[in-house]
């Protein structure tokens, strides 16, 4: 049996048979089933590592199911004390499941398109928008993410909008691999580290001295994973998300956002903000526009509603139904009426989407527009 | 009928439900049957915790089902007794009593996406809404208006508004709002042969029996309930607590008999044992003192919350109780619900038990010292604590726990232990004025004893069942009707 930290087992003993945090589940929200909680998958992996059961494919598809955005731990009540942390389970887990050559097929085919192409959904790297810039010598390394760089163009060009208004020296990584978050999420560790390699190479012959990044997801991995993985950057090298870098640029007096009259809020990212406490620089670059037409919606900050940053896959296939996750976060939104709802990944963006009387915006482009 | 996954019926049966419900809500997973087959029971928890090497099965079920409506619901009890399979309603699965187990196999029909707000009246102040929805986002929904169905038990965050009406749950406020079950203005039920009723508009009527009734705490033997009106309330202006050290639990029953009866009208009144006072009050609230703690609350508009609180202190001092504010009163509040989470809870391996039952002022201490009694005479390795948590006029609720640190390994020996301490503190409840239970039901857990506290009344019940599931589908073994 493969050996599990102690940290992992008193998370599957605390929460095996402890629903309490179901309420805010929300892979249980997509499919209304117990092995979509916390307390059935840890249920499942109670018989897998405490009791000795060979994994089934089903168990493995539970445990895939999740979306590891924390939720339940932003819930629970004794996690002040218990630091159970189901997020961390899983990603053993998924890794446990890999080694023994368990995995699913489509997650399988999420690895291939991930090491082939840089973006998990088999689009041919041809296709990325880092496929047509130069890259060169600059202060600011911009690094997009793949959901971006493969699918949501329009946010690297309201980034580089704001860059050339503000006359910053900035470049893109041609052809921008992957962060390798993705992978270590989907329990391919070493293929992470292999990316992480390749990318912190790139980002260290650049020259930069600041990564400004916009996926939550590369973000948290350059801050929480590379320095694990070996790739420790010089403290001298900022790595920011997109919202703390404007919100510094606010500060400064350097950017000035020309002021809105329409009520707006905002989407927390789970890993952004529940992973590495970024809460507040997204609002005070809202507020310094909206004023008090920022409204906060009923669940941010820590208890925030998945916005689906790390849903790849549900029972054996590509996750589509990210719309589900996006319309619980637009009717609160509605609850407060307001028309724009400020994002802070692609992948919130693209889940919340465009509708009759909600938009969502991402913050690069919110500011983009105000400039 | 006993189905085999290898046979060709197992796949008819299958193919009919998925024509019902679309093949995304119908499982035979083996994950999923594992997960369906432990509810929030002691016994499924430690049969599953206790598997390794060792040769133990729990029942489950053969088939997951996830019907939208009560019209779905209807077919799948249709295809039920055509082939006689058993089926099992689950809510939540958050009922200590085993009531969702499947414990003859057959469908598990889980409730939870039947999950739609229908209708908030702000005028009649009722709220109509699918049984599966999660108790906690109807209250959430409910209280972007102001409003409340003021239905709070710790498993709001878990279990589903059908889940309650189940088994009769009770909330932390029932003392001021009832019970669920007294919140219950009308429902529509899917009949076991599949034909979908309605109760009558409303339950205050001079029209013969209350067909709520029938179904209310029928635990899915009688039918499933798709649809309910619930009354609702305004969120009061103000909520204060305060608490109090009285020197023994008999002052402490006195005080919560006085502010009931003397009409006070609290929303709240915990009264916890001197021994749990020690220890669950001590390690959630880190009070440290001897006697027994409790806490009263009120609520409404601030100059009667104003005035009940200063006539409930009157009563407080005058039995000589230890004012320990309140802020005191407010952290209870604050952390009703910690007792529930990890390391709070008591858990595995712990074997435990929450003896509740209810009964008159005059009776209510004599049942608790029976079962404290019986306890720690036949089973000194067992620890009692108790607390008295929901009152009414005329008495109040007893949340009565055994626990043993370090039971048997054995889990057929340690099962026989468990069951020993359920049927000897509860015939001494009996015995005493007592009953199997006030809020957490029947389940699989007490169905034995059920035909003992009715006695030949029980016959009624039997007939009543025999009537309206004539097959015995029904969630088979629970409820004391057997299979």
């Amino acid at each position: 049996m493969t050996s599990i930290s102690k940290n992992n087992l008193d998370t599957i003993k605390a929460c095996r048979y402890c629903p309490m945090c179901r309420q805010s589940c929300p892979s249980e929200f997509i499919s209304y089933k117990e092995s979509d909680t916390p307390r059935g998958r840890a249920m499942l992996l109670q018989s897998v590592y405490i009791a000795g059961k060979e994994y089934d494919k089903s168990t493995v598809e539970a445990i895939y199911n999740c979306f590891v955005c924390g939720s339940c731990k932003s819930w629970c009540s004794g996690f002040e004390i218990g630091a159970y942390n189901i997020p961390e389970l899983i990603k053993f887990a998924r890794k446990d499941i890999v080694r023994k050559g368990q995995t699913l097929e489509v997650v399988e085919s999420i690895k291939s398109s991930l090491l082939e192409s840089d973006n998990p959904y088999q689009i041919v790297k041809s296709a990325s928008f880092s496929q047509i810039i130069e890259e060169k010598k600059a202060d600011v390394l911009y690094f997009m993410g793949s959901e971006i760089n493969f699918r949501n163009p329009e946010i690297a060009r309201a980034a580089i909008k704001i860059f050339n208004h503000l006359n910053i020296s900035y470049t893109l990584l041609k052809n921008e691999p992957e962060s390798g978050k993705i992978l270590d999420l989907l329990g391919y560790p070493d293929e992470a580290i292999i990316k992480a390699g390749q990318i912190y190479s790139r980002i260290i012959n650049s020259g930069c001295k600041k990564v400004v990044v916009s996926d939550p997801l590369a973000y948290d991995a350059f801050k929480n994973d590379y320095p694990g993985w070996g790739f420790k950057f010089d403290s001298k090298m900022k790595i920011l998300h997109m919202s703390e870098y404007l919100a510094e640029l606010v500060k400064s007096g350097s950017l000035e956002l020309a002021k809105t009259t329409e009520k707006i809020t905002l989407a927390d990212s789970e890993f952004l903000g529940r992973f590495n406490a970024v809460f507040e620089a997204p609002r005070e670059i809202i507020k310094s526009s909206a004023g008090d037409n920022f409204v906060e919606m009923r669940w941010n900050r820590e208890k925030l509603l998945s916005t689906g940053e790390a849903a790849f896959t549900f029972n054996d296939r590509l996750f589509t139904q990210g719309d589900k996750l996006g319309e619980k976060i637009r009717i609160q939104a509605h609850d407060i009426d307001c028309t724009i709802i400020i994002t802070l990944s692609a992948t919130a963006k693209n889940n919340i989407g465009d509708h009759a009387d909600i938009k969502a915006v991402d913050i690069a482009e919110f500011v983009a527009e105000l400039i | 009928m006993k189905l085999e996954q290898s046979s060709y019926m197992f796949d008819m049966v299958l193919f009919e439900l998925q024509d019902i419900v679309g093949k995304d809500y119908v499982s035979t997973k083996s994950s999923d049957k594992e997960v369906y087959s432990v509810d929030y029971f002691w016994i499924p928890e430690m049969w599953h915790d206790r598997q390794k090497g060792r040769d133990l099965t729990r029942p489950s079920a053969d088939f997951i089902v996830h019907p939208a409506n009560a019209t779905e619901v209807s077919k799948i009890l249709k295809i039920a007794n055509n082939y006689k399979i058993p089926v099992t309603t689950w809510g939540g699965g958050s009922g200590s009593q085993g009531g969702a187990l499947p414990v003859f196999g057959g469908i598990i029909l889980d409730t939870k996406r039947m999950d739609q707000i229908f209708c908030i009246d702000q005028n009649s102040m009722t709220v109509k809404v699918g049984t599966g929805i999660i108790m906690q986002h109807l209250e959430w929904e409910l209280e972007k208006q102001g409003l409340s169905t003021m239905h709070d038990p710790a498993s709001a965050n878990c279990a589903t508004v059908g889940g309650f009406i189940a088994h009769r749950g009770t909330g932390v406020l029932s003392t001021k709002y009832g019970k669920l079950e007294d919140m219950i203005v009308n429902m529509e039920i899917v009949l076991p042969n599949g034909e979908i009723i309605k109760s009558l508009p409303v339950p205050k009527t001079a029209c013969g029996p209350d067909l709520n009734q029938l179904f209310i705490g029928s635990e899915g033997t009688l039918g499933i309930v798709t649809k309910v009106t619930l009354t609702i309330n305004k969120i009061p202006e103000v909520r204060r607590f305060r608490a109090f050290i009285f020197k023994d639990l008999t002052t402490g029953l006195r005080v919560g008999q006085r502010l009931m009866t003397e009409k006070l009208q609290p929303s709240v009144i915990r009264l916890y044992s001197e021994d749990e006072t020690k220890e669950v009050i001590h390690k959630v609230l880190g009070i440290d003192k001897k006697g027994a703690y409790m806490v009263y609350g009120f609520d409404g508009r601030k100059e009667m919350v104003d005035l009940q609180l200063k006539y409930a202190r009157e009563i407080a001092d005058e039995e000589g109780g230890e004012d320990l504010g309140e802020d005191l009163g407010q952290q209870w509040w604050k952390n009703r619900y910690k007792f529930f989470f990890p390391p709070y809870m008591f858990s595995l391996p712990q074997c435990f038990g929450t003896l509740d039952t209810v009964s008159t002022y005059s009776n209510i201490e004599n049942i608790f010292n029976a079962m404290k009694n019986v306890i720690g005479t036949k089973y000194p390795q067992a620890r009692f604590i108790g607390h008295f948590s929901h009152w009414f006029n005329w008495g109040c609720m007893l949340y009565a726990r055994f626990i043993i640190e370090t039971p048997p390994e054995d889990p057929h020996e340690l099962l026989f232990v468990h069951n020993s301490i359920w049927n000897d503190a509860l015939r001494a409840a009996i015995e005493a004025g007592g009953v199997l239970n006030e809020h957490h039901g029947i389940g699989l857990k007490l169905s034995r004893l059920v035909p003992e506290l009715y006695g030949n009344s029980f016959d009624i019940l039997k007939n009543l069942k025999k009537s309206l599931d004539p097959n015995g589908i029904m969630n088979p073994g629970k409820l004391g009707f057997g299979v």
